[in-house]
């Protein structure tokens, strides 16, 4: 039988811990203290060490929490954050998203930067602010940032941060081995969605979403091993997912992947998912690393990078990119579908359209199918809020 | 017609096959010895990247397995021109390049937006006054392509 109104907006009969409101994914006030409380106090993945391999080399990012930065490996090969903007007149100074700076030089009124990050020439300065301004003044805004798990360089805008290993703790354990080798980013790809970047999270947070994919279901849900994958929770809201061995030769046009991983049993996948919105995601021949960048409520950027070994042969190498984009590139076959799963989680979510509770109410036992990643996240999502998520606003009455 | 006519025909009916998600008759136009991708160059990593890439076989999977999959059932509508037709009489061969826009039609009220930019290079048999398509590379300069689409451009 159909619901009426009433029905339909009744408390799902579960505890609290196990829905949520859908206003966390809609309402710009509670997205404006994500920002604030979660992406600005958290570490976040700015890119690969492999994206600067020469002193000089530079990445601009757009932090989560709203930040431009860009990331600079220094003579010393050391790798800085910086905000990317100059503290002139608040010029982007770093235009184009990669290249090599040995002089930081913002094109309004060519004020100079070290890969420090001192300011090193104000053009006419002590004609202007004689003794009143001068380049010990005009340094840039470093962030902290560290280089670690299999090579990504972290940033983090709090200055009074825990440390990176404080805050991943034993959350990568599962793929230490996995990690330990040198890697190497060959492929990179964006995609704007329209949606909550807690939707794309969830999506990498469950994988009850195998239905919707054909390859998965075939290579994966029908064999062995499967559903005796688990959940785990780690402290700070991340969650690691348990391997099992995929059959890649049940697709049609697929076969047996001919490259493997260091660490990773043949046909072997694990996932874990870091708090609030980065995924690691090695599926036996390749390392998929998800960067969630929230640019409002409802539109979110995925930075997408594909990894491989830096010691591949060219003949491994092209192996581990078929096989990242046959399910995982722009083309590939399971990533539109995931990626239209929440396209229309953000069209069905919209702000007036009635849209109420979210379930993750699934109980295995912690395996493949349980909702327990999504609760997991939540429950920290909650505690660093001050909100709960089934009731953000404490209007909801619940039972 | 003149085989510059027969080579700009068989491009602009490739892209109405493919518009029309007429697979068989695309795979028609195709040499038995046909390859396709789909490549760009990725500034951000400094790099060269093949999102895609089939022989004439695999392209024939694709398309069958795609009503398995959950799709993005917008409608695709290519406009192609031909910019440069080099003939090898010696080779029984030609090598093209023509522009690509590549846009996208919502089934739900009709919207048409851009969704990609770049080149289409081939290389095209003339199999006796008959021509086919042996190699297409579709290089990319768009990048970002939203959702993605199953089906190859």
């Amino acid at each position: 039988m159909s619901r009426n109104e009433i029905a339909w907006k009744e408390q799902p009969k579960f505890p609290s811990t196990h829905f949520v409101d859908t206003r966390i994914y809609t309402d710009n006030e509670i997205f404006r203290e994500e920002q604030e409380k979660i992406f600005n106090k958290c570490w976040i993945i700015g890119c690969h060490e492999s994206e600067l391999p020469n002193a000089f080399d530079y990445r601009t990012f757009h932090h989560p929490g709203g930040a431009q930065l860009f990331m600079i490996r220094g003579e010393d090969m050391k790798v800085r954050a910086f905000y990317n903007i100059c503290p002139h007149r608040g010029n982007t100074l770093l235009y184009d998203p990669v290249g090599n700076a040995k002089r930081i030089t913002c094109i309004f009124h060519a004020w100079s930067f070290s890969p420090k990050g001192d300011c090193t020439d104000i053009p006419r300065g002590k004609e202007g602010y004689q003794e009143r301004y001068g380049c010990k003044d005009a340094s840039l805004r470093e962030v902290k940032s560290e280089v670690g798990y299999g090579g990504f360089v972290w940033v983090n805008v709090d200055d009074d941060s825990c440390t990176l290993k404080e805050y991943i703790g034993d959350a990568l354990g599962m793929m230490e081995e996995n990690l330990s080798m040198p890697l190497e980013v060959f492929t990179y790809h964006k995609a704007i969605v329209n949606t909550n970047y807690k939707l794309w999270h969830d999506t990498n947070s469950e994988f009850y979403h195998d239905y919707m994919h054909y390859f998965n279901r075939i290579t994966g849900m029908m064999q062995p091993g499967y559903f005796d994958r688990k959940y785990k929770g780690y402290p700070n809201g991340h969650a690691s997912v348990g391997s099992m061995a995929i059959k890649y030769d049940a697709y049609a046009g697929s076969q047996e992947r001919a490259v493997g991983w260091p660490g990773l049993a043949p046909g072997g996948w694990v996932l874990i998912d870091l708090f609030p919105g980065m995924t690691f995601n090695l599926r036996t021949s390749v390392l998929r690393m998800d960067t969630a960048i929230p640019l409002g409520p409802d539109k979110l950027i995925i930075e997408f990078r594909g990894l491989g070994l830096k010691s591949d042969t060219p003949e491994q190498r092209a192996e581990r990119v078929r096989d990242h984009n046959t399910i995982w590139g722009p083309f590939g076959r399971n990533l539109h579908e995931d990626l239209l799963g929440v396209h229309g989680q953000g069209l069905a979510m919209r702000e007036r359209s009635d849209s109420k509770w979210v379930l993750h109410g699934r109980e295995e036992n912690s395996t493949i199918h349980d909702e327990v990643g999504m609760r997991h996240f939540y429950a920290e999502w909650g505690k660093r809020m001050g909100r709960q998520a089934s009731d953000p606003f404490g209007d909801n009455k619940l039972a | 017609m003149t085989p510059k006519q027969l080579i700009d025909e068989l491009i602009y009916r490739s892209s109405l096959a493919m518009d029309s998600k007429n697979f068989t008759g695309f795979l028609d136009l195709c040499d038995p010895a046909f390859r396709y991708a789909i490549t760009a160059y990725i500034p951000e990593i400094r790099k060269e990247m093949t999102w895609l890439e089939h022989d004439k076989d695999g392209m024939k999977v694709l398309f069958d397995n795609l009503p398995r999959h959950n799709s993005d059932h917008s409608s695709l509508s290519r406009h192609v021109t031909v910019y440069t037709v080099e003939q090898d009489e010696a080779k029984q061969q030609a090598k093209t390049v023509s522009a690509l826009q590549v846009f996208k039609t919502s089934l739900d009220g009709g919207a048409t937006e851009l969704f990609a930019v770049g080149k289409v290079y081939d290389t095209i048999s003339m199999n006796g006054g008959n021509p086919k398509l042996l190699d297409r590379n579709v290089r990319l300069d768009t990048r970002m392509l939203g959702i993605g689409y199953h089906i190859p451009l």
